[in-house]
């Protein structure tokens, strides 16, 4: 993926850069709000991370509102140390795609990363889903791996949905949190973590090879490789 | 001197005298010119009907008959105030009550107002001058100066009133403003003690319920919203000098034994990782309370919507289940079918989830939890997390819910003590209270709050979004066990 930084601190530009060059992505990077704006404005990025606090006096939120008004729909997330709700509201109704406060874990950045960029490619419309021999039918809300059909809880099933939409890519707890049950708070305990073992039971458990897959300090991916 | 003209009520007072004056000018102005043209015109009317008679007496008898006329009325002792003369083309006196043509009167025939000198005293008058045929002249008239005293009267009248308005006005004006300042300055002196840093003053308040009143009420109110926000300020200082630090001085004595030590490179890595933990968890707490702050300044109440608080909770219930099961304890949910509140549904799914996820962690082994939400016989809408663990001693009850307390059976516990504290901040938010009482054995927490008002048509029932037969429990009375 080409991205975009448009970040002022040093050291998390730093952290951001290598992190994301090690992941296998170019990545250009701007310190301040007028320089990461004629990026965004001139090159094709896959995703653009955003920070909304810049020097000289431009938040971050004004150059997202310029790039959407001027028609440009590159997927944005907003990276802001401003943690309340209604900032989240504000930053996702100005035009960005996602939003991470700050601080953040490098994983939790690069699934969201993932996450979006995939997002823009479109995949809305599918029907049937399949990882490997795992097929999820979205109209009949049925999940079938190899012959055998298996029987699935509603949210269940939205979480399993919801993993083989983002296959292939790491998908973090918050994420899952957040568009699996719609909650916007930390629950305390690993309630997430209970669900997904209580998923690979079902699809998992009495097959050869399995396809769910924790993800060390970052979270959970569904996968057919290896 | 300056501050007496400078307050409100001197000049209220002033406004009110200088507009009670214009008000008795404007009223007494046009009765004054009514009664000047009645008066004049009936003054006319007579003169005028004398001339007419005169004239006849004239024209029938010549100017001998009028003399002898005139003479008559003269000598039938004419009342003071009349003036009959006639006199020949070079104003000599022919016959009348005066002892010659007065030269005040002007030459052509009309009414006019002069000063004649009547039995040796000037006094005003209006006459009729008449020019008779063969160069006759006439002159009839009133002596006015009876009707002075009367004008008089009226002036003086009026000037009376404006007098007896303006001491009035002073006078209500001083003893308002007395009264006033008096209130006023209680109130000010209240407010300088607060601004000196003594924010348990509160203004005086009786229950006359006038303006002044309405007034102290309000900044009362006020008041006591922001000693709140200080002490929960103050209460959240102490708690994060206190239980902040612990992580961070964990923290720190792991990197610098890691500094000091310089293990090999995998007991570094594991010390690097316990590292990020310890500073998730600083974060965590951070998070836990700009939240709760976020919570206490009541922001949030803009974005009250209407909730199903059953469905609500029905859905937290089911997302902590299979955390339950782990733990092998039972949970179970009881509603009545839709309870309608206004809120936050995402502070009310998180006030919910910390009530459960407390019960959890102190349910005991293949214990149990209930759930309830139903409406109170007086119309509040009550969600019970029921649990049988050890629950909490009553001397403690109080304390719990307070920023960081971690009461004795939650040591060794994960959680930084702030559940509570937020189920309580969620409850306020939403004109409720949190109450705890024993479940023997165990602890009852019922988080109280008031219902929704029915917004206007249809009802607004705010669902995360739509999804297929979530759970049975929306309609019917029912109890489900997971």
């Amino acid at each position: 993926m080409k991205l975009l930084l448009v970040e002022d601190n040093e050291r998390v530009t730093r952290f951001v850069v290598k992190g994301l060059q090690e992941a296998g992505h170019t990545v250009d990077n701007a310190d301040n709000g007028r320089e990461g704006m004629f990026l965004a404005a001139s090159e094709p990025y896959d995703v653009i991370i955003m920070d909304r606090m810049l020097p000289g006096q431009i938040d971050g939120l004004h150059i997202i509102e310029s790039l959407r008004k001027s028609g440009n729909r590159t997927p944005i997330l907003i990276l802001s140390a401003l943690s309340d709700v209604d900032e989240r509201i504000k930053g996702l109704k100005s035009g960005g795609d996602d939003y991470l406060t700050k601080p953040f874990a490098f994983g939790e950045l690069l699934a969201r990363l993932d996450a979006l960029s995939r997002r823009s490619q479109g995949s809305g419309t599918q029907t049937i889903l399949e990882v490997a021999d795992l097929r999820v039918d979205l109209l009949s809300r049925k999940a079938v791996r190899g012959e055998r059909s298996i029987a699935l809880q509603p949210r269940e099933f939205k979480l399993l949905e919801y993993l083989m939409r983002h296959a292939g890519q790491v998908v973090t707890r918050t994420m899952l949190l957040e568009n699996v049950w719609d909650y916007h708070f930390d629950p305390q305990t690993n309630v997430v973590d209970v669900h997904i073992s209580k998923l690979r039971q079902k699809i998992d458990a009495d097959f050869e090879r399995p396809l769910l897959r924790t993800v060390r300090n970052a979270g959970y991916m569904l996968t057919s490789e290896g | 001197m300056s501050k007496v003209i400078r307050s409100t009520a001197f000049a209220l007072t002033f406004g009110y005298i200088a507009f009670g004056i214009v008000a008795l000018v404007l009223f007494a102005a046009p009765l004054w010119y009514a009664w000047q043209v009645t008066m004049e015109d009936g003054r006319s009317d007579i003169l005028h009907a004398d001339t007419q008679r005169l004239t006849d007496v004239f024209h029938r008898e010549g100017a001998t008959g009028l003399k002898t006329f005139i003479d008559a009325r003269v000598g039938m002792q004419l009342p003071a105030e009349r003036i009959l003369m006639l006199a020949d083309g070079s104003l000599n006196r022919i016959a009348g009550n005066l002892k010659e043509w007065p030269a005040t009167v002007p030459a052509q025939a009309g009414m006019y107002t002069v000063t004649l000198d009547l039995s040796g005293t000037p006094t005003e008058s209006v006459v009729v001058r008449t020019a008779l045929p063969g160069g006759y002249n006439l002159l009839v008239g009133r002596d006015v100066a009876k009707f002075a005293p009367l004008t008089r009267h009226f002036w003086s009248g009026l000037a009376g009133a404006v007098v007896v308005l303006s001491i009035a006005g002073v006078l209500g004006g001083v003893l308002i403003r007395r009264a006033i300042l008096a209130r006023i300055h209680s109130i000010r002196q209240t407010v300088l003690a607060i601004v000196q840093g003594d924010l348990s003053h509160r203004l005086p308040s009786s229950s006359s319920g006038d303006e002044l009143e309405t007034l102290s009420h309000t900044i009362n109110g006020m008041l006591d919203q922001i000693e709140q926000l200080i002490n929960g300020i103050r209460d959240v200082s102490n708690s994060i000098a206190h239980d902040l630090r612990t992580p961070l001085a964990e923290l720190r004595s792991r990197l610098e034994e890691l500094s000091l030590t310089r293990p090999t490179n995998e007991e570094t890595f594991a010390e690097i990782d316990g590292a990020v933990a310890d500073v998730d968890r600083v974060i965590r707490i951070f998070n836990a309370l700009l939240r709760l702050a976020e919570i206490d300044t009541g922001m949030r109440r803009s974005g009250f919507v209407q909730v199903n608080a059953n469905e609500l909770a029905a859905e937290v219930v089911e997302f902590y289940s299979p955390a339950a099961e782990v733990k092998n304890v039972s949970v179970s949910f009881a509603s009545n079918g839709p309870v309608l509140v206004s809120g936050d549904p995402t502070l009310l799914a998180q006030a919910v989830g910390n009530l459960i996820d407390n019960a959890l962690k102190y349910a005991g082994v293949k214990g149990s939890v209930t759930v309830e939400v139903q409406y109170r016989p007086d119309g509040a809408v009550e969600i019970c997390v029921a649990d049988d663990g050890p629950g909490i001693p009553d001397t403690e009850k109080p304390k719990v819910a307070q920023r960081f307390y971690r009461g004795d059976a939650s040591r060794g516990t994960p959680g930084v003590g702030l559940g509570l504290s937020l189920v309580q901040a969620v409850a306020k938010l939403h004109g409720g209270t949190l109450e705890l009482t024993d479940n023997s054995p165990g602890l009852r927490a019922r988080m109280i709050i008031e219902p929704g008002a029915l917004l206007s048509g249809r009802p607004r029932v705010l669902t995360s979004e739509p999804r297929g037969g979530t759970l049975e429990v929306k309609s019917e009375p029912s109890a489900m066990a997971l």
